[in-house]
């Protein structure tokens, strides 16, 4: 789970900008998970396809398996929807349309966060923000989450460990009150870490008076364009459709 | 410009939280260019000393504080504390969380960054910073893949290219393994050679010898005495532990002068723990590859060796923690596999409060306790010394009495095998007494392993000494 929210610099494959990795989020919040547009075909099928982005990301990123298994489950989803729902009636559409319904416009901007999230440093967050003119009273707490989870993941993966050396697990005489007994000595040591962390952190002058200044290269290339172009063509066809010109 | 780098004038100071740690009246001048180690048992005030100096108390860490703190011509209580970033460096506990960056670069330039200097002078401070502590290897890595050594040494440089006047340790090396404090000794050296003053509060000892200028120790929040270095490093290992300090003279490398691996408690028993197969491939590589080892049941076995030698894994085997093994531990005759090792043995780990969960004491221990055994729940509570306890929060206890907890819980448990990681980093010689104790007074039924570097603690509860390298037996020292 360590990978989550932190990325692996030693092996990322292709590096996007932040502000392109955002500019992607939106254009699927709007398309994927708000429907905009949805009347019109053309947007429709760009949907999809724009929807299938974060997968491609994620394996140029080099996580094959967050790939591979995002990519299926997605896949799944949406051809039951497209396939299946349409044979059904009465209670089982019900079920399989809604849990169809809900997965399949969730998904893809779920899949975009666990990219952004995986495959950015905290470093280029800032540079990204600071960029963007974001005050930098919004982006220091901000990195300070990005960098507090990968250390929480480390602290329930080892409370796991504890765990199941203490034969404390899913199906065992106290599994009422597993949630209660992971997340006492979760806090405790959160609270420690974030604690030691903010005194870290003040020792080295991370305040927000000074105006910081940042060594990250950031910028956009080829692969910046190429996926701006993707996700611009889907408002594109939007205008378009709205207009009349497709449909 | 004054000779001092701080001074401190009848300070007096209490933690708003009831922490332990305050100062009564503490008068300290630190010279501009020394190098001094603060020392003391745990709770004297030493740690409070350093967080007047990086100004994290007041501006942090609240209480009451009077007297005069003046750090580098300025007033403690009127500087804010990112002004005296570049002023004052500091270098903490624990590696886990005193990064604010994933990666390595990132984390050096961090506090430049935060100075606002412009890119090309950060770039050039970094080329400095790097090249003087030799870690361009380490350069663009991700912090979370790095060992606790090379942790520490991003965390210097980070310190290192801000070029502060001051740089404040608290107690760096209790992470750290005998071949990463070595390197840290060098760092020091070069950060004494560039005239910058520096001020270490630390439990072990030898590895500032002949590094710090003048040593003082503290006791219940102020001074009690003052050495100058030689003098203090010419103390008996006898007088050092009357005044509640470590020995300054095991931290050398026993391992290779093997003089620290003799002096064990004496051992008699025949039952044997067979370990069979302890082999372990990761990447294509033999990390452990042992093919048969005899523990003797009921002993007390330090497991030593250089970091990556194996240690971590072959106890993680044993404690059937390590996915795909396929070795086998043979006990009273019966052969169990990877899984049901699970159920023989336990680890405590060095942060004990990844494993305590329940509400109460007695709760906790009664988790994993057979049923209707309240009378020896009562019996091993006793017998640890925390049956007072038993009402209340595993979490409010101190220290020491959460380890007991964990072993507690893991004798009513019925384990049979009990492995500590690292038991006595980071304390006193007290505790480290205590947990001694502890240690050879568990009943024969158990067999304990301990994975240390503390050859005071292996002198005091060892009765057999397992040395590891390459994933490979050295030797099995005993008496």
């Amino acid at each position: 789970m360590a990978g989550l929210f932190t990325a692996d610099i030693e092996n990322r494959g292709l590096v996007l900008d932040p502000r392109t990795k955002l500019a992607v989020m939106i254009t699927l919040v709007v398309f994927a998970l708000g429907g905009a547009g949805s009347d019109i075909q053309a947007v429709r099928l760009a949907t999809i396809a724009v929807s299938a982005l974060p997968v491609v990301l994620l394996a140029t990123a080099r996580q094959w398996k967050k790939a591979a298994v995002f990519g299926l489950l997605y896949a799944v989803l949406k051809s039951a929807e497209l396939l299946l729902v349409p044979q059904l009636s009465g209670a089982a559409l019900s079920i399989v349309g809604l849990c169809c319904l809900i997965f399949v416009r969730l998904m893809p901007s779920l899949i975009m966060g666990a990219y952004m999230l995986s495959s950015t440093t905290v470093s280029e967050f800032i540079a990204a923000m600071h960029r963007m003119h974001v005050p930098q009273q919004i982006t220091i707490p901000m990195s300070v989450m990005f960098r507090f989870f990968p250390t929480v993941m480390e602290e329930f993966a080892a409370i796991n460990t504890a765990m199941r050396m203490r034969d404390i697990r899913m199906g065992g005489r106290n599994a009422g009150r597993l949630i209660e007994y992971r997340l006492v000595p979760l806090m405790v040591c959160s609270v420690n870490i974030g604690s030691e962390l903010s005194a870290a952190a003040l020792t080295r002058g991370l305040s927000t008076g000074i105006r910081r200044t940042n060594i990250c290269k950031i910028g956009f290339h080829v692969q910046d364009f190429a996926v701006a172009a993707v996700s611009g063509a889907v408002y594109i066809l939007w205008i378009l459709g709205m207009t009349g010109v497709v449909k | 410009m004054s000779g001092n780098a701080a001074v401190l004038r009848d300070v007096t100071f209490r933690y708003a939280n009831g922490e332990q740690g305050a100062l009564n009246f503490l008068g300290l001048e630190i010279k501009r260019g020394e190098c001094l180690l603060i020392c003391g048992s745990s709770g004297c005030g030493k740690t409070t000393v350093t967080r007047l100096l990086n100004g994290l108390i007041p501006h942090y860490y609240e209480g009451e504080l009077s007297g005069d703190v003046t750090v580098c011509g300025r007033d403690i209580r009127r500087t804010a504390i990112e002004e005296l970033a570049g002023t004052v460096g500091s270098v903490f506990q624990n590696p886990r969380s005193q990064f604010f960056c994933v990666d390595t670069t990132a984390e050096i330039a961090f506090g430049c960054e935060n100075m606002g200097l412009p890119e090309a002078e950060i770039r050039q401070r970094m080329d400095a910073a790097v090249s003087d502590m030799r870690i361009e290897k380490l350069l663009g890595r991700s912090i979370f893949k790095l060992s606790g050594g090379e942790k520490q040494k991003i965390a210097c440089a980070g310190v290192s290219a801000m070029l502060p006047e001051l740089i404040v340790l608290d107690e760096p090396t209790s992470n750290l393994d005998l071949d990463a404090i070595d390197e840290l000794r060098e760092v020091i050296a070069a950060w004494k050679s560039q005239g910058r003053t520096i001020v270490v509060a630390e439990h072990r000892l030898g590895w500032l010898d002949g590094l710090c200028d003048r040593v003082i120790l503290m006791e219940n929040g102020s001074i009690s005495a003052e050495f100058s270095g030689a003098d203090f490093f010419a103390l008996s290992t006898r007088k050092l532990n009357s005044m509640g300090l470590r020995a300054a003279h095991t931290d050398c490398n026993y391992l290779e002068s093997e003089t620290g691996l003799h002096a064990i408690k004496p051992f008699s028993g025949s039952e044997v723990i067979t370990l069979e197969n302890f082999v372990y491939s990761c990447g294509g590589r033999k990390v452990l590859d042992i093919g048969r080892l005899e523990l003797p049941a009921g002993s007390v076995t330090a497991v030593v060796g250089h970091n990556g030698a194996g240690k971590s894994t072959f106890v993680k085997c044993l404690c059937g923690l390590q996915k795909h093994f396929r070795g086998t531990v043979t006990v009273g005759g019966k052969r169990l596999r990877s899984r049901d090792m699970m159920r023989l043995s336990y680890m405590v780990m060095q942060d004990v409060n990844h494993q305590l969960f329940a509400e109460t004491v007695l709760e906790e221990v009664m988790l994993g306790a057979a049923e209707g055994s309240e009378e020896k729940v009562e019996q091993v509570l006793e017998k640890l010394g925390i049956s007072q306890y038993k009402e209340r929060h595993p979490m409010s206890l101190s220290g020491g009495q959460k380890q007991r907890t964990a072993i507690a819980s893991a004798l009513l448990a019925g384990k049979k095998l009990l492995v500590f990681d690292e038991p006595t980093s980071g304390l006193d010689f007290r505790s480290m007494e205590h947990t001694a104790e502890l240690l050879s007074s568990l009943d024969r039924d158990v067999t304990v392993l301990i994975v240390t570097h503390d050859m005071e603690l292996t002198e005091r509860c060892c009765t057999h000494i397992l040395h590891i390298e390459n994933g490979q037996i050295k030797q099995m020292v005993k008496q």
